[in-house]
């Protein structure tokens, strides 16, 4: 059985494509993702995970002006208010939303963490970043990121905070005893008292504990520190990974991890990054398949500034024609090792026309995908994939029922959640 | 004669329902998965409020007695949710009402507070209120990672700064930026963004947000501060005002104070709304409301431990050390609140703690009677003032409460003319700015 999840932002999702129907107008409000919400659930899926950022990126051509005109990354609004809206409307799918450990202040994050749980009747996670760039930090106040290693450092105190504070809460706290007019018994209700390096707080969190005990936590940091994170801390993984070897190798290694972290490597489910072609014949989904292509290598703009977004790094300057430029970065490490690794022998313009940035290929009819999926799965050994693509109804449907009842059909799609939260649905199989 | 129309708000916190009084329900148990609030704000909106205040803080008190025991045991301070993350599920649930959510201005980054809101107005289409506090409890600056919050008026000098932060973020996009021109594939022109490179004494920012301007420009900022400092702020920026003057003379000169302020401040006067805190007492004959009072009244004298416990929460001084039966000792002093200790001392006059529990007020005026009593006095009332209308405070806190306003209350008031019968407009200033 796989784990399936959708990869997205609260962002302009598809506006000016074939099938984008209202999609420039409607990206910001919540019907369209509650409508995605809902079919997903209806396919069995474990989560959405809504990544975020709080800048407009001016890393490609050193201005903001390709980002707007093409409404890439920006506008793009805050996740977590959208996220008890879906909850209102769908009874089992989770959802992620996406918080930075460098500027949030941890109270605050769990606090809000915890309310969004209840919400949600135990259906919600946070997924953690550091952030990546300069801007960000420059929109918070700072004049620079910190170190990346830095950042990590943060992280693992800022989570040790945050578990403290929703644990600050026992889970038999509130006894609604009317006879003795008690509603939570002070003395299940502690202090954290919280000193690190980087974080202070006195404690308890202010709110009862969340349904989860703790809400589920997600991570995708792919650098050696984001790894060692990652297996220490979160329920779930997300992965991008070139390859049926790589992913392997990752789920192998994020196994280790865990183990040396003193974790069993069943409590974290490794999602891997798909963006799956269907069509009603094999034949069907190839052309559309060779279309993708054909209009991503035309793109040569679009796929720069996605480099200059991963990597901080400005594109437009560099020589098409040279070989992929031998920079470092203090934003996305494994990005950009990744970057180099595929275009090891191909110049920069061979690199960006050629459509490297998924896990594998994924082509087909439904039930062709849907052995695709098997096939790896049986190779990487765990746990599931990550759908990320154009969120519109069309495509939506076209992965809920038509992928989504195909894997059902091998029994590799659930029938139902047998659990009613977030975790315990990760936690199934 | 009449007075004018006026405007309707309702109070409160994300906080349990009553759970012992007999009509509670099942919500005190299930009060976190806001369907209690859900019906609320609808019922509110069936009876035309302008809006739904929820006032917020970050701390578990325990300053009664040294500990946190009787702040749990009653559920007062906490446990309380977040009402930020509740506010998009009430903006779903309804067309028209605001809902304002409180935010300090001492424990959010600017730019996060700046980029949750226009997110909240978007998604609510236009009916998103800021309501600004400082913060005033060294406790919940604790959480926060600091040892006490800054004093009193530097805690104002900051959110002077951070608003107007958060409103030149708001400002970064201009009002035509989002073009949508399908033919070029241009869907933000990019000249109408700009960073705002903000630097102040206390915050940066470089900017711009990254999302599209809110539908209102600017969301509806609310503000409740008392203290000169206070009432000064207010002036420059709120839309709509919370005050707590008690009785009407107080209101009348408190109202005519902020529009004396907001006037020297060079904007329209009619333009900040002052709305005063009560809690309506409604019976089903004058006789019934006067024994629904002297049966509170009564409750709070055996019990009068809530009050107190409010009271530590607020001022930062535990009341569990005094003698109930004598007044407040006079070297008791505060970081916390100041108006609200200044004015509790005036107010209780030499009041044993006990007496002060049973005759406090929190609401500007009390309003007992049938509902169409309590009209006639709320009609009275606004004659004098001058405007602008009410703040609902829920007490008690359940569904019983808010149906005999909504249901008793409201259309006395329609049927006097006092109050609108619908809304001309989708978003929240404008249905303010209405009348």
């Amino acid at each position: 059985m796989l784990h399936l999840g959708w990869f997205l932002s609260f962002q302009v999702q598809s506006w000016n494509q074939m099938w984008s129907g209202e999609g420039g107008r409607e990206w910001n409000k919540p019907q369209l993702y509650i409508d995605a919400a809902r079919s997903l659930e209806r396919a069995g899926f474990d989560y959405m995970m809504f990544e975020d950022g709080s800048f407009v990126p001016d890393s490609y051509g050193g201005n903001h002006d390709w980002w707007l005109k093409a409404a890439r990354s920006v506008p793009k609004q805050d996740p977590l208010p959208l996220i008890p809206i879906l909850g209102e409307h769908t009874k089992n799918i989770g959802f992620f939303a996406t918080v930075t450990t460098s500027f949030h202040p941890p109270f605050m994050a769990a606090r809000s963490a915890a309310t969004i749980d209840h919400l949600t009747d135990g259906r919600f996670g946070l997924n953690l970043v550091t952030s990546h760039n300069h801007r960000t930090a420059q929109n918070f106040g700072h004049d620079a990121l910190f170190d990346h290693d830095e950042r990590y450092r943060m992280a693992d105190e800022w989570i040790d905070l945050v578990r403290k504070l929703w644990d600050s809460w026992d889970a038999d706290a509130v006894v609604l005893d009317e006879e003795r007019g008690m509603f939570a018994d002070g003395s299940k209700v502690h202090p954290v008292d919280f000193e690190g390096e980087f974080y202070r707080s006195r404690g308890p969190l202010n709110t009862t504990r969340p349904p989860q005990g703790r809400p589920a936590l997600c991570q995708a940091g792919g650098s050696n520190a984001g790894r060692a994170f990652g297996a220490k801390n979160v329920d779930t993984i997300i992965a991008q990974v070139n390859g049926v070897e790589d992913m392997k190798a990752y789920r192998d290694e994020v196994s280790e991890h865990m183990i040396a972290a003193g974790r069993d490597p069943k409590e974290c489910k490794v999602l891997f990054i798909v963006t799956p072609v269907l069509g009603e014949t094999d034949a069907e989904a190839q052309d559309r398949a060779e279309r993708g292509r054909l209009a991503m290598a035309g793109a040569v703009e679009s796929n720069l500034a996605s480099l200059s977004y991963a990597t901080g790094e400005d594109f437009a300057k560099y020589d098409l024609d040279a070989p992929f430029p031998d920079i470092e970065t203090n934003a996305t490490q494994s990005s950009l090792a990744l970057f180099k690794k595929l275009a090891a022998g191909k110049t920069l313009r061979e690199f960006v026309t050629s459509d490297t940035r998924k896990s594998v290929d994924l082509v087909g009819t439904p039930d062709t995908v849907a052995g695709q999926m098997d096939e790896i799965m049986q190779e990487v050994g765990g746990d599931g994939f990550l759908i990320s693509g154009s969120l519109h109804r069309r495509y939506v449907s076209e992965i809920a029922d038509g992928l989504g009842a195909a894997l059902r059909r091998r029994g590799l799609a659930r029938d139902g959640y047998a659990g009613s939260t977030l975790r315990e649905n990760l936690l199934e199989f | 004669m009449s007075a004018d129309m006026f405007h309707l708000g309702w109070f409160g916190s994300f906080i349990p329902t009553t759970w012992t009084t007999g009509w509670d329900g099942t919500d005190a148990a299930r009060w976190m998965d806001g369907k209690f609030y859900v019906d609320k704000v609808r019922t509110l909106e069936r009876a035309c409020f302008d809006f739904i205040l929820f006032e917020d803080s970050s701390m578990v008190s325990d300053v009664y007695g040294g500990s946190s025991e009787a702040t749990l045991k009653r559920g007062g301070w906490a446990p309380k949710g977040d009402p930020v993350a509740l506010a998009p599920i009430l903006a779903r649930a309804t067309e028209r009402i605001g809902i304002s959510v409180t935010m300090s201005t001492s424990f959010y980054p600017p730019w996060m507070l700046a980029r949750s809101v226009a997110t909240l107005d978007h998604m609510s289409r236009g009916r998103i209120g800021w309501n600004i506090v400082t913060s005033s409890e060294d406790l919940a600056a604790k959480n926060f990672g600091m040892d006490a919050l800054p004093p009193h008026d530097e805690r104002y000098a900051r959110a002077d700064e951070f608003v107007d932060l958060v409103t030149q973020l708001w400002d970064s996009w201009d009002a035509d930026a989002l073009v949508m021109d399908r033919e070029r594939g241009v869907y933000v022109d990019h000249t109408k963004v700009r960073p705002i490179d903000f630097v102040g004494k206390y915050y940066k920012s470089r900017g711009p947000l990254n999302t599209l301007r809110p539908p209102q420009g600017r969301p509806v900022l609310t503000q409740a501060g008392g203290s000169p400092a206070g009432r000064q702020f207010a002036s420059r920026y709120a839309d709509m005002v919370m005050a707590l003057p008690k009785g009407v003379p107080a209101m009348k000169e408190y109202r005519d104070d902020i529009r004396m302020r907001v006037a020297a401040e060079g904007r329209d006067p009619d333009r900040t709304k002052v709305m005063f805190v009560v809690s309506p007492i409604l019976g089903e004959t004058h006789q019934h409301a006067l024994d629904r009072k002297a049966a509170k009244d009564e409750a709070v004298r055996q019990h009068p431990e809530g009050q107190l416990i409010g009271w530590s929460g607020s001022m930062e001084i535990d009341f569990s050390r005094f003698d109930l039966d004598k007044p407040l000792p006079d070297d008791v002093q505060t970081n916390g609140h100041q108006s609200t200790l200044a004015n509790f001392r005036k107010w209780a006059n030499g009041r044993t703690l006990r007496e002060a529990c049973v005759a406090y007020r929190t609401e500007s005026m009390e309003l007992i009677g049938t509902p169409d009593e309590v009209a006639a006095q709320m009609d009275e009332a606004m004659q004098e003032v001058g405007g602008d209308g009410f703040l609902i405070w829920n007490q008690p806190h359940n569904r019983r409460y808010i149906g005999e306003i909504a249901d008793g209350l409201v259309p006395a008031l329609q049927k006097r003319g006092l109050m609108r019968t619908g809304y001309g407009h989708e978003h929240f200033r404008d249905n303010l700015l209405e009348f």
